[in-house]
C-alpha cells in the first residue's frame, strides 16, 4: 500500500509536480516518426505530461513541438496551414516557426517588430529509431540523446508500435515489472503466440510453475530476476531490467526478437504504451513483422487511422467468455497487450493504492516505487539528476540464461546485461 | 451508448467503490541474521507497526556438526533480549523477513527457513549494504539466504526495509 500523498506524488506528472519534474529530465517518446511523414505534412496534436502541444515538420524538414494554441486568440493551431517554413493560424494569419517563435503578425507593420515579442512554449523534437523524442525540461539541463539499443539498430531489425491506454502511467508500468502475473493472465498464449513459442526456455517455464524472484538494484533502476530450476543444480534465469522512470524489457525467448515497453503519461488518467521489438544481430522476418502488425506478441491491433486498440473499453475488450470457458484464453481477452490493458484500465483512471494488499512477490513493484520516490525527492530538494538519464544506464539488455546455483545473477550475467552492438543476446 | 467497461472504469464510478477494510492485518516477523542487520532491525522496531515484531538471530553460532546436539531455542531473541522459541514464532507468522548484511553471517537462514518450510510460511530474504561489499562477500550471504527465500531483495539503502514493511501493511 501507499499513503494517499505518496500515491499522488507518483501518479501526478503535470507541470510543477515532483514526478512531472522527474519525467522532464528525460528524452521521452512523443510520436511515431510515421506521424510526421514529410515536409509540410499536417500537424499532429500531442498531449504529454498534461501539456497540450502540437507537432509539425516544416518545409525544410525541421521538427517542432510547440504550444497547441495561438498566442493571439487561443485558436488550436491544429487548424493551421503548414507552409513556407512555419505554421500559420487560419484565424488571423499569425505564423510560428518550429521553435514557437512568431514570425508574422499580418495586422502589424513588419517594421514594428511586434512578432519578435511573441513566442510560444516549445520543446526540442528529434528523430531516432523510428520515434520522435522530446525533452520537456529546462534547456540548460538537456541530457545526451537517447541511447537505447532498439533505437540504434538498423530499421529492418526493429518494429515499434504505440497504443493509447486509458489509465494512469504507473499502474500500466507496474504491470511491466510484475513478473508473477504472467503465469496467470497470459497463461496459454506463451505457447501459441508466434513471437514467443518454440524456445527451450518455455520448457523451464512449464517444468517449474513456482518461480522464485530476486530484485536487485541497478545503476539505472532495477533488475528483476525470475529463477526456475534447470538441469544439474543450475538455475534458469529470466532477467527483466527496469530503467527509470518507465522503461522495461522482457527477457528473450530463443531466437525470437526482444520486446519491451515505455509508459509515457498523456495526463494523469491516460498514458501511451510504447512497444518495441528488435533483434540486435538480425533483420526481423516478414512473418514476424506481419505478426506484430496483426497485434501479436506485445503489440495490439489498432483502429485504422488511430492508435486506439481495436479491443477497448467501449466494446468490453471483445471479451470472449466462450473462449475463456473452453480454456483457449485464460482471461477471455485476446493478446498479451490487451490482456494487460483491460485489467489495468479496470482498476480505474488512477488506482487507489491505499486499499491494496501487496504480498512478498510484489517486491519488484515496492522497490520501483521506493526508487521513484527517492529520486523525485533528491531532484526536488537537491537537484540530483535521477537514474536513467545517463546514456550508459540505457545501454542494457534483458537476459535469459542458465547459471550455477550459487552465482548472483547480477554477476553471472554482468557481461550480457550490457548492450553491445553486433553481439547476439543471451537467450535460452 | 457507453459499454459497461467504459462506464464502470470512469473516475465518476470510482466514487461508488466500497469504502470498507478489505483485509485483516498480517503478522510479519522480521529477523536480523547478523550483528549489523540487528542494528538496522532495532532501529526499525522503534517505529509504530501494525503486527510486525522484530527478532534477532545474531547469536546463532552455526549449524551443528555431525553428532552434536542442537537446541531450537536459546539463540533467537526479541529486541529486548528475551529468548524466543523459533517454532512458536514462525507458527504465529504470516510472513518471515530475514535481514542480512552483505558479507555477514547468514547461517541462521537455514534453520529459520527450514522451520518456515515445515509450517508453510512465506519467506523473504533481504540483503542490505551491497554497495560497500565485495562480490565474494555478497555471494556468500546470497548463497546462505537463497535456498530459503521465496523472494530475495538486494537493497543498497537500509530505508528500503521500512518502505517494504509499510507497503506490506506490517
Amino acid at each position: 500500500m501507499l499513503r494517499k500523498e505518496q500515491n499522488d506524488l507518483l501518479t501526478q506528472t503535470g507541470p510543477g509536480t515532483p514526478m512531472g519534474q522527474m519525467f522532464r529530465c528525460y528524452w521521452i517518446p512523443a510520436l511515431m516518426a510515421e506521424e510526421l511523414p514529410e515536409n509540410d505534412c499536417p500537424p499532429v496534436r500531442v498531449k504529454l505530461l498534461s501539456e497540450r502541444l502540437l507537432a509539425f515538420r516544416d518545409s525544410k524538414g525541421r521538427l517542432g513541438l510547440i504550444d497547441e494554441f495561438c498566442a493571439h486568440r487561443g485558436v488550436s493551431l491544429w487548424f493551421g496551414r503548414n507552409e513556407d517554413s512555419g505554421l500559420r493560424c487560419p484565424y488571423h494569419g499569425w505564423k510560428y516557426d518550429v521553435t514557437g517563435q512568431c514570425v508574422d503578425v499580418p495586422s502589424e507593420p513588419v517594421e514594428s517588430g511586434y512578432c519578435q515579442k511573441v513566442k510560444l512554449k516549445s520543446y526540442p523534437l528529434i528523430e531516432k529509431g523510428g520515434i520522435l523524442w522530446t525533452y520537456m525540461g529546462p534547456p540548460e539541463k538537456r541530457p545526451p540523446e537517447p541511447a537505447w539499443e532498439f533505437a540504434a539498430v538498423p530499421d529492418r531489425q526493429r518494429y515499434i508500435s504505440k497504443r493509447e491506454q486509458e489509465c494512469n502511467w504507473l499502474q500500466a508500468m507496474e504491470g511491466g515489472i510484475d513478473s508473477s502475473h504472467v503465469s496467470w493472465l497470459h497463461r496459454g498464449d506463451l505457447h501459441t503466440d508466434p513471437l514467443f513459442k518454440g524456445a527451450k526456455g518455455n520448457q523451464y517455464n512449464l517444468g517449474d510453475a513456482r518461480p522464485v524472484f530476486e530484485v536487485v538494484e541497478s545503476a539505472g533502476g532495477l533488475y528483476i530476476g525470475a529463477r526456475r530450476n534447470a538441469e544439474n543444480g543450475h538455475y534458469y534465469w529470466r532477467i527483466t531490467p527496469w530503467v527509470m522512470p518507465s522503461f522495461t524489457m522482457i527477457a528473450p525467448r530463443g531466437n525470437h526478437s526482444v520486446h519491451g515497453h515505455f509508459w509515457i503519461p498523456i495526463d494523469d488518467e491516460n498514458c501511451w504504451t510504447w512497444s518495441f521489438d528488435y533483434h540486435p544481430v538480425r533483420e526481423l522476418t516478414a512473418a514476424e513483422v506481419a505478426a506484430m502488425r496483426d497485434g501479436k506478441g506485445v503489440h495490439v491491433a489498432v483502429i485504422p487511422g488511430s492508435y486506439r486498440p481495436t479491443a477497448n473499453k467501449d466494446n468490453d475488450y471483445l471479451m470472449d467468455r466462450a473462449a475463456q470457458k473452453a480454456g483457449h484464453s485464460y482471461s477471455g481477452v485476446a493478446g498479451f497487450g490487451m490482456q494487460d490493458a483491460s485489467i489495468q484500465e479496470s482498476m480505474g483512471p488512477v488506482v487507489d493504492r491505499t486499499k491494496e494488499n501487496l504480498v512478498s512477490t510484489d517486491n519488484g513493484i515496492i522497490m520501483a516505487r521506493h526508487r521513484l520516490m527517492r529520486a523525485a525527492k533528491a531532484l526536488a530538494e537537491k537537484g540530483v539528476m535521477p537514474p536513467g538519464v545517463d546514456p550508459e544506464h540505457q545501454k542494457i539488455r534483458s537476459v535469459a540464461i542458465v547459471l550455477p546455483a550459487d552465482v548472483p545473477y547480477k554477476e553471472g550475467a554482468k557481461e550480457v546485461l550490457v548492450a553491445r552492438p553486433g553481439v547476439a543476446p543471451a537467450t535460452v | 451508448m457507453l459499454s459497461e467497461s467504459a462506464r464502470m472504469s470512469s473516475a465518476a464510478e470510482a466514487r461508488f467503490r466500497i469504502d470498507a477494510p478489505n483485509s485483516k492485518g498480517r503478522a510479519v516477523k522480521i529477523i536480523a541474521l547478523d550483528q549489523d542487520s540487528e542494528r538496522v532491525v532495532k532501529r526499525l522496531a522503534q517505529r509504530n507497526w501494525n503486527q510486525a515484531s522484530f527478532l534477532t538471530a545474531s547469536a546463532f553460532s552455526g549449524a551443528p556438526k555431525r553428532g552434536e546436539s542442537f537446541s531450537m531455542s536459546g539463540w533467537l531473541s526479541d529486541i529486548a533480549g528475551r529468548t524466543k522459541d523459533l517454532m512458536q514464532e514462525v507458527g504465529s507468522a504470516d510472513l518471515v523477513v530475514m535481514v542480512a548484511t552483505a558479507g555477514g553471517n547468514a547461517q541462521a537462514a537455514a534453520i529459520i527457513g527450514e522451520a518456515c518450510s515445515a509450517k508453510r510460511i512465506m519467506t523473504t530474504g533481504l540483503i542490505v549494504g551491497d554497495a560497500s561489499a565485495s562480490d565474494e562477500a555478497l555471494s556468500k550471504t546470497l548463497g546462505q539466504l537463497r535456498p530459503w527465500s521465496v523472494m530475495l531483495v538486494i537493497a543498497s539503502a537500509e530505508d528500503y526495509i521500512e518502505d517494504m514493511l509499510v507497503a506490506l501493511r506490517a
